[in-house]
């Protein structure tokens, strides 16, 4: 029915948006509330803990995939798993890198609150679950920086996907390893209408998430 | 703490429920399917684009095809992480083969390398007698050279080249370039900077249009490019590997039919073939190991 | 009208509450035996800075770790602190109030009610759909007393009420809060550092020395009666010295600072007894002979200095200083200049004293 081309063109993107979805969502949904929990107690290892984050934020990408690639190996400790060259170990890995970024980016918007926030909320007699979800609403502004930051790395993440899914074709292939691939085979077409559709989506979320963004501020 | 405990398990839950409700697009996880590892020339050349899909169609086999350096190809051999192996290192591949590795090798096509340069030809290589001799010109004139340095088989056939010319291949040289990466951008490279460079012809073939170089080398036997199938032991490694899937895309690769598919390659794109088959004499698997012919 | 003859119920008794933060060099600790809010009462909280008055309060709050205490509650009702520094929360300053009745199982039709009120006690309807964090400091701790009363406490704790306020400000937030207390008869305990609208507010004072409870009693008994010099000067009884009674006649000792200048007060004390003095400055008066006390000798003008209600008037006495207060514009405020000499007067039984 469609040009052949085109319809790979489609289901590779239609892989991009689900994997990076995918880490984005697993990204938040476990780094929120590690950053909210980091930021707002104090305890003894909380220094070291906070370090490991600000590490991993600057942590390449690159050796992510590495050690996930060597991990997940049929000749690896998690190989019995079968996950190499699947499209969830590209998830996993893209969630591993945007992990730390979340943590730290969610911690600098707790720790911007006053001080004394969290006492004057619970001396109200706000139950638990009620001052977690203000804290969310005061912090989101900061937690809406975390996920423009988070989907950008994800999105343009290349090399640690490559080694760990492998670029099948029609199971792993990505925007970006396809683009990375065709690139270095000389069909510079093929990468350019590949790279066209990656920054289109990333223009549109990019957009959509600033307007969000700057929508908040006025109020 | 309740409420803290109450927001992490509500958290893992839309987590489990959102990673299953995102399978879907994973589909066919009960199929047959194996892992061949090959090199990125090999996918570059888009052969493998043009045979697997009749095999699959074929026999239902799923072949994921991971290409990665000569290097990183035969190590996943070696580690037991890769099905079966297609790689054109011959020495490489009868190491693994007497370590036991590997069960056979078995070549199943061939090319050949190029050595390509400026149409100018400074070092007058053209008029050289033999690869080796033109390496010779090309050092003796001080003329510049690309090495792709990665260890991949055309870089190993590189240096089994310099040493044949008597000189060290990992001496430092006046305009050498050592780039570290695939085919197609040291040929890049080699074009900007008017270098000599070793390729393979397919990858030449390919980036011919865009890169200011021509092939100056004559075919000789030093310049064969041996392209082989390795099986590999599974009893060696502790998750067993798809042995039989390995087995029947081998016999494929082997067959009369793809022979000739392969012999026959090329052509649309590039106007000319890439491959010679090697088996187009009997449809069965050479079963003796075949030793490295060079 | 008939006067109130039942004691004020107690809200909170603590007993030995113990608070220790911080280690080594940097260890504070504070310790208070015994500590009552009556219900309908404000007990004003002072003391020098660092005594731990706003430890005080949090301890009470129940915010402080480390605290060893028995508390004892008269009621159920909420506990709730006002913060020096209040924080808005994002969002309406309706919406901050309304926060406060969060997850309480209050029905939908009660919440809206109990908001009004509590905005209306501090007369911030008009401000109920601004942003919170728009609002001019005054109209912050408006808020956050709206939202402190919206909860209906039962014990209400104040760390300065009325930092930031200009005077009109205090003086309207201070009505308005006298009211709230009043009608919902909540006890409060307050920390201020402004000691004339501690003596307008309280009914009963507590004063800390550093890492313990002083004296505490009600507001006259600390006003008149410090058991310290040091608690003295705390609740303003700033005229102070120290002498030997030298005579004693009919209920009355005399009590000699210098030669030439002796005190005399109704207090309890022996002959040739050492005893230090202490004189409100609105007890000591400058003798206009209208036979207003005993006079005491003589002083001169120092300085005057009017805040547009109260001069307050530095007499040089032999050598030390003592204040009193005039009514500015008024007779001697208006009459007076520095270097004027003039003669003081106390009422005896206005002098405070106690043994050395």
């Amino acid at each position: 029915m469609l040009d052949p081309e085109l319809q790979t063109l489609v289901e590779i993107t239609l892989r991009t948006l689900w994997v990076c979805g995918s880490a984005l969502l697993l990204a938040l949904l476990g780094g929120v509330p590690i950053g909210i929990l980091l930021g707002s107690s104090q305890f003894m290892s909380r220094g070291l803990l906070v370090s490991s984050v600000n590490a991993g934020m600057g942590a390449p990408p690159v050796v992510v995939g590495l050690i996930g690639s060597i991990l997940l190996a049929r000749s690896g400790p998690l190989g019995g798993w079968n996950l190499l060259y699947t499209p969830y170990a590209m998830i996993i890995t893209s969630t591993a890198i945007a992990l730390p970024l979340v943590i730290g980016l969610t911690l600098a918007a707790v720790g911007s609150l006053d001080d004394e926030w969290e006492l004057q909320v619970r001396t109200l007699g706000i139950p638990r679950h009620w001052r977690i979800w203000l804290l969310i609403r005061e912090i989101r502004m900061g937690l809406l920086a975390a996920v423009i930051a988070a989907l950008g790395g994800i999105l343009s993440e290349v090399g640690a996907v490559n080694m760990v899914g492998g670029n099948i074709a029609g199971e792993t292939r990505v925007l970006t390893t396809a683009i990375m691939m065709h690139t270095s085979m000389g069909e510079y077409e093929i990468a350019m209408s590949q790279a066209t559709v990656l920054f289109g989506n990333l223009l549109l979320l990019a957009g959509l998430l600033t307007w969000l963004q700057q929508s908040g501020r006025k109020r | 703490m309740l409420a803290l405990r109450r927001t992490l398990q509500t958290t893992a839950l839309i987590t489990f429920a959102l990673a299953a409700l995102l399978t879907l697009p994973s589909g066919a996880a009960d199929k047959r399917s194996m892992i061949l590892a090959t090199t990125t020339s090999v996918r570059d050349s888009g052969l493998l684009d043009a045979l697997l899909p009749e095999f699959t169609e074929a026999t239902g086999i799923r072949v994921r095809v991971i290409a990665v350096g000569t290097g990183a190809a035969l190590r996943m051999g070696r580690e037991g992480n890769a099905d079966l192996l297609l790689t054109h290192a011959p020495a490489s591949e009868q190491v693994l083969v007497d370590e036991g590795i590997a069960t056979r090798r078995t070549p199943f096509m061939e090319n050949f390398f190029v050595i390509a340069g400026p149409a100018k030809d400074p070092a007058k290589i053209s008029a050289a007698i033999s690869p080796e001799d033109a390496i010779r010109r090309i050092d003796a004139a001080g003329a510049g050279w690309v090495s792709r340095s990665d260890d991949s088989g055309t870089h190993k056939r590189e240096k089994a080249l310099f040493q044949a010319a008597g000189l060290d291949p990992e001496a430092d040289r006046d305009r050498l370039v050592r780039t570290g990466t695939g085919m197609g951008l040291s040929l890049q490279v080699a074009g900007e900077r008017r270098h000599y460079i070793l390729s393979d012809i397919g990858t030449f073939l390919a980036f011919h249009k865009r890169v200011d170089l021509e092939v100056l080398s004559k075919p000789g036997p030093s310049l064969r490019n041996i392209y082989s199938i390795l099986q590999l032991d599974s009893s060696r490694f502790e998750r067993p590997l798809h042995t039989s899937e390995a087995e029947e895309l081998e016999r494929f690769l082997l067959a009369k039919k793809t022979q000739r598919a392969i012999g026959a390659f090329g052509l649309d794109k590039f106007g000319r073939t890439l491959f010679t088959p090697l088996h187009l004499a009997d449809d069965a698997p050479a079963s003796p190991p075949s030793p490295v012919s060079k | 009208m008939t006067e109130d003859t039942q004691p004020p119920s107690i809200a909170l008794s603590a007993h030995n509450l113990h608070v220790r933060r911080g280690r080594g060099k940097d260890a504070f600790s504070l310790g208070v035996d015994h500590l009552d809010l009556h219900a309908g009462e404000v007990l004003v909280i002072l003391g020098p800075n660092g005594a731990g008055k706003s430890t005080l309060l949090r301890a009470l709050a129940g915010l402080e770790r480390s605290v060893a205490k028995d508390v004892i509650r008269g009621g159920d009702g909420p506990v709730t602190l006002v913060f020096q520094r209040p924080a808005a929360l994002s969002g309406s300053a309706e919406m901050n109030v309304r926060a406060a009745l969060l997850g309480k199982g209050i029905p939908e039709e009660v919440k809206r009610q109990r908001v009004t009120r509590a905005l209306d006690r501090f007369d911030i309807q008009a401000l109920a759909s601004h942003d919170a964090r728009t609002l001019s400091g005054g109209e912050l701790r408006r808020l956050a007393l709206a939202r402190a009363f919206v909860l209906e406490p039962e014990v209400l704790l104040l760390d300065e009420p009325f930092d930031d306020l200009d005077a009109e400000g205090q003086r309207i937030l201070s009505l308005d809060l006298q009211q709230a207390i009043e009608d919902t008869n909540v006890a409060v305990a307050m920390v201020t550092h402004d000691l004339r609208r501690a003596l307008l507010l309280a009914d009963r004072i507590a004063v800390l020395a550093p890492g313990r409870l002083a004296q505490h009693g009600l507001r006259d008994e600390v006003l008149l009666r410090p058991n310290t010099q040091d608690i003295a000067r705390t609740v303003g009884m700033t005229n102070l010295a120290s002498g030997r009674v030298c005579r004693q006649a009919g209920g009355v000792s005399w009590i000699q600072i210098e030669p030439g200048f002796e005190v005399p007060t109704t207090a309890e004390l022996n002959q040739e007894q050492e005893a230090w003095i202490g004189i409100r400055p609105e007890h000591l008066k400058l003798d206009v002979g209208r036979g207003d006390g005993e006079s005491i000798g003589k002083a001169v003008v120092e300085s005057l200095i009017s805040d547009g209600l109260a001069t307050v008037a530095t007499l040089r006495v032999h050598d030390r200083r003592f204040t009193t207060h005039l009514l500015s514009g008024r007779g001697l405020a208006r009459r007076l200049r520095p270097g004027d000499p003039v003669s003081l007067a106390v009422r005896p039984d206005q002098v405070h004293a106690l043994p050395a």
